[in-house]
């Protein structure tokens, strides 16, 4: 059921992330004002990712909004009452079978670990998707930071220059469950939200002033500021001047969102769908640097005419992801790059008068690739017709933990909100050794 | 005794397993045939006391088309097959891979000679019945949807004297073909039954579900549902559309006004006294059309959704198959 993949993670200091030297080695420094002058064009040669590979840990997560059916992706049921009317078919993986809706990533599963035993017992889309994100619930005093808040912190660098955390949601039903909240860990580590364009808006340098200005602009002011710092060793001033560098780097980072600095192969490679392009940003954004990107996929909530919905949905999906991750392995970034498919619940096996299915949290699918994965691992049973978990339940936490240890960060680590020392994931909770590499 | 919508009732309901997509009845009885999403066909007079099912076994996914051929019967399913059965003993007589995806909808020619079937592999394809070989295959639709996902090819109607075949598919498109030739005569456009969503959901929900050509081939009614501002459910009414076709002119839009969902199936009495219309939501309809009035001459709320439906010689008995349930209606005293 398994295949035993190389692993990914060794957790040493020459494995940390060392974009500064990446950057100061592959372009000059001075180079980092001009649009476009971070040498990203280069990155599309996968040879030159080499340093990337080698040190980064990053994370895109597939964010199926509304609920993606099980049973039409992970768990098919054929045959029974429940299944619906797609079959199951074989995968790369001996012994394991998927939905016919997902022929290519059954035709690459080397990679990828499912599990489907997630009973997150909330069938709501505000708690379910509060729940997806947070690894945990709410407590009344206390906001949690989401998974990319957490990750941008574990996995980003102060001094960054590209956006830590980048979240596209341009559909608008559901945009508000998909929290986006970086909590006690404070407004550093919130995400750069996309929500109307697959870039940022307000981004560019102005018109009216020219690459040459601006860049003189930038000397004068670390000019000053090396001035000012040098008789004032304050927090206070390093946090001034880590801003105004984010911010420059957010600047330069815009040819990041722009994808017609792809080949018109590789774009059409990812599909002429938003989802799609999206996702080749997001490829672009990490192989950049940027830790963490989730790519919502919105709207899966098929009460009527499930199979149609999922027909389109899925058949996306497959596409988008198998690309990503063909794409990814092709640059050597697949084995620091983790892509998750998470939602805020399953779908019912139960298929109602509409030819639909409705919310169900009981006994539904996640899927892991990549990073710290053991690909082709298969976690978890669901009973014959999908109603309840056979065996291996698990929750919303030990997918957390398994997100955690699979990019080598401990799951038991503590923060600190004043004394009170708040862990990665709530006390008790254990990763899915199972689909560790 | 006159068939008359407005004495419309349900003479008998019976509850089944599965969802029931496809029907087909024995002339001159009440002896049905069912095609259910457990790949069976299920073989039953609907007015027994206690009806006793016969199976037919062979299909590996829903059964959503059966035709009824003189001794035989021809069903068509989501496994992509053709099968043509012995009626009386249930065995298999042949079996076709016909298509590369979901069959739609299998019908027949009036005459009985051909059989039609349309299916998301976007073509429609003719089949002799005699010797089951393919005659023709018509490619009119577009594989993908304008907005870059598969489409589906839901209907199929022929006229009543033969000569004219209309497919209609996800995004709205009708084709009209000339039988014999399998030329393109026409074709038409019913963009509200489409339903994508380009802000909201980013995906869609309807397409055109049912066709049917009047007795005199001169109109040819489309349906399927109307624009749905949530299409997480089939929320919007049911709906529709009637067209001189010939003219590429649309002379009738009924947009319904009660009744939620899709049309499923649609059929002309043959002296153009109503259109029926049957389908649903969660819930089911049936409804009359008057196409002189351009008005409902009678609705009600059906037991399920309807998926299929056929009617009796005489036109006074509807026997429709859906949602876990057979029912049949009377229209007479």
């Amino acid at each position: 059921m398994t295949s035993k993949r190389h692993s990914s993670f060794c957790g040493s200091a020459e494995h940390s992330l060392d974009r500064r030297a990446f950057l100061g080695s592959g372009m000059q420094g001075s180079a980092l004002l001009g649009a476009g002058a971070w040498g990203l064009n280069a990155l599309r040669q996968p040879a030159l990712a080499e340093v990337l590979k080698q040190k980064e840990k990053r994370v895109i997560l597939l964010w199926l909004a509304g609920g993606a059916s099980q049973l039409e992706t992970w768990d098919p049921k054929p045959g029974r009452p429940t299944g619906g009317p797609y079959r199951a078919i074989q995968t790369s993986v001996p012994g394991v079978q998927i939905s016919e809706l997902m022929p290519k990533m059954a035709g690459r599963l080397k990679d990828t670990a499912i599990i489907r035993s997630l009973n997150t017992k909330d069938g709501s889309h505000g708690t379910g998707a509060r729940l997806m994100h947070l690894g945990r619930r709410d407590e009344p005093n206390l906001k949690y930071p989401d998974l990319g808040a957490v990750l941008a912190r574990e996995l980003g660098r102060a001094d960054s220059p590209v956006p830590d955390y980048v979240s596209f949601y341009t559909a608008t039903e559901g945009r508000g469950n998909a929290v986006g909240q970086s909590g006690f860990l404070g407004a550093r580590y919130a995400p750069m939200s996309l929500t109307t364009e697959n870039k940022p808006l307000f981004l560019s340098r102005q018109e009216n002033i020219s690459i040459q200005d601006h860049q003189q602009r930038a000397q004068l002011q670390a000019l000053f500021n090396e001035r000012f710092a040098r008789k004032r060793n304050l927090p206070a001033v390093a946090s001034h001047q880590e801003a105004y560098a984010r911010v420059r780097g957010l600047m330069a980072s815009e040819t990041l969102f722009d994808l017609e600095q792809e080949s018109q192969k590789t774009r059409d490679r990812y599909g002429k769908t938003l989802f799609g392009q999206q996702a080749l940003v997001a490829r672009r954004l990490i192989e950049a640097g940027t830790p963490f990107v989730k790519v919502s996929r919105a709207w899966w909530d098929s009460h009527g005419q499930n199979f149609e919905t999922h027909l389109e949905l899925v058949t996306e999906l497959d596409h988008v992801m198998s690309t990503l991750l063909d794409d990814l392995e092709e640059r050597g970034l697949l084995e620091n790059t983790l892509v998750l498919t998470l939602a805020e619940f399953g779908r019912t096996p139960t298929i109602n008068g509409s030819l639909g299915r409705d919310h169900f949290g009981q006994a539904w699918s996640v899927s892991l690739s990549g990073c710290g994965i053991q690909g082709g691992s298969v976690y978890g049973k669901t009973d014959q017709d999908g109603q309840t978990v056979a065996d291996g339940e698990v929750g919303a936490g030990e997918v957390f933990a398994t997100i955690y240890q699979a990019l080598g960060i401990d799951h038991q680590k503590d923060y600190h909100v004043g004394a009170r020392p708040i862990p990665l994931t709530d006390p008790g909770i254990e990763p899915v050794s199972e689909v560790l590499a | 005794m006159a068939a008359d919508p407005h004495k419309l009732k349900i003479s008998k309901q019976i509850n089944r397993p599965g969802i029931l997509m496809s029907i087909a009845r024995l002339p001159d009885s009440h002896r049905l045939f069912v095609g259910s999403s457990d790949g069976k066909i299920y073989d039953l007079d609907i007015m027994a006391e206690k009806p006793e099912p016969r199976e037919f076994v062979g299909h590996e996914s829903y059964v959503t088309g059966l035709v009824h051929l003189e001794s035989q019967l021809v069903s068509a399913a989501y496994d992509r097959r053709l099968i043509w059965w012995d009626r009386e003993s249930g065995k298999q007589v042949r079996t076709i891979e016909a298509h590369q995806r979901w069959i739609r909808q299998l019908i027949t020619t009036p005459d009985q000679q051909q059989v039609i079937t349309v299916a998301d592999d976007m073509v429609c394809r003719i089949w002799d019945v005699k010797t089951g070989k393919l005659v023709r295959e018509l490619r009119g639709h577009q594989e993908e949807t304008p907005h870059h996902f598969p489409s589906m090819l839901y209907a199929c109607a022929v006229s009543s004297d033969g000569k004219y075949l209309a497919t209609g598919d996800r995004v709205g498109h009708v084709v009209v073909w000339d039988l014999a030739t399998g030329k393109e005569l026409t074709t038409l456009e019913t963009p509200i039954m489409y339903t994508w969503d380009p802000k909201a959901r980013i995906h869609s929900i309807g397409g055109i579900r049912s066709l049917a050509f009047s007795a005199d081939s001169t109109r040819l009614a489309v349906g399927g549902t109307g624009k749905i501002n949530n299409i997480d459910h089939l929320e919007a009414l049911a709906r529709v559309e009637v067209f001189d076709w010939q003219k590429q002119e649309r002379t009738h839009e009924f947009k319904g006004n009660e009744h939620k969902g899709l049309v499923e199936h649609l059929v002309f009495h043959p002296e153009n006294q109503w259109l029926l219309a049957a389908g649903g939501d969660h819930n089911g309809f049936i409804k009359f059309l008057d196409l002189e009035k351009k008005n409902v001459l009678k609705q009600a709320k059906a037991p399920m959704h309807v998926h299929e439906f056929t009617v009796n010689e005489t036109y006074d008995t509807i026997y429709a198959a859906g949602h876990g349930k057979l029912v049949a209606w009377t229209l007479t005293d």
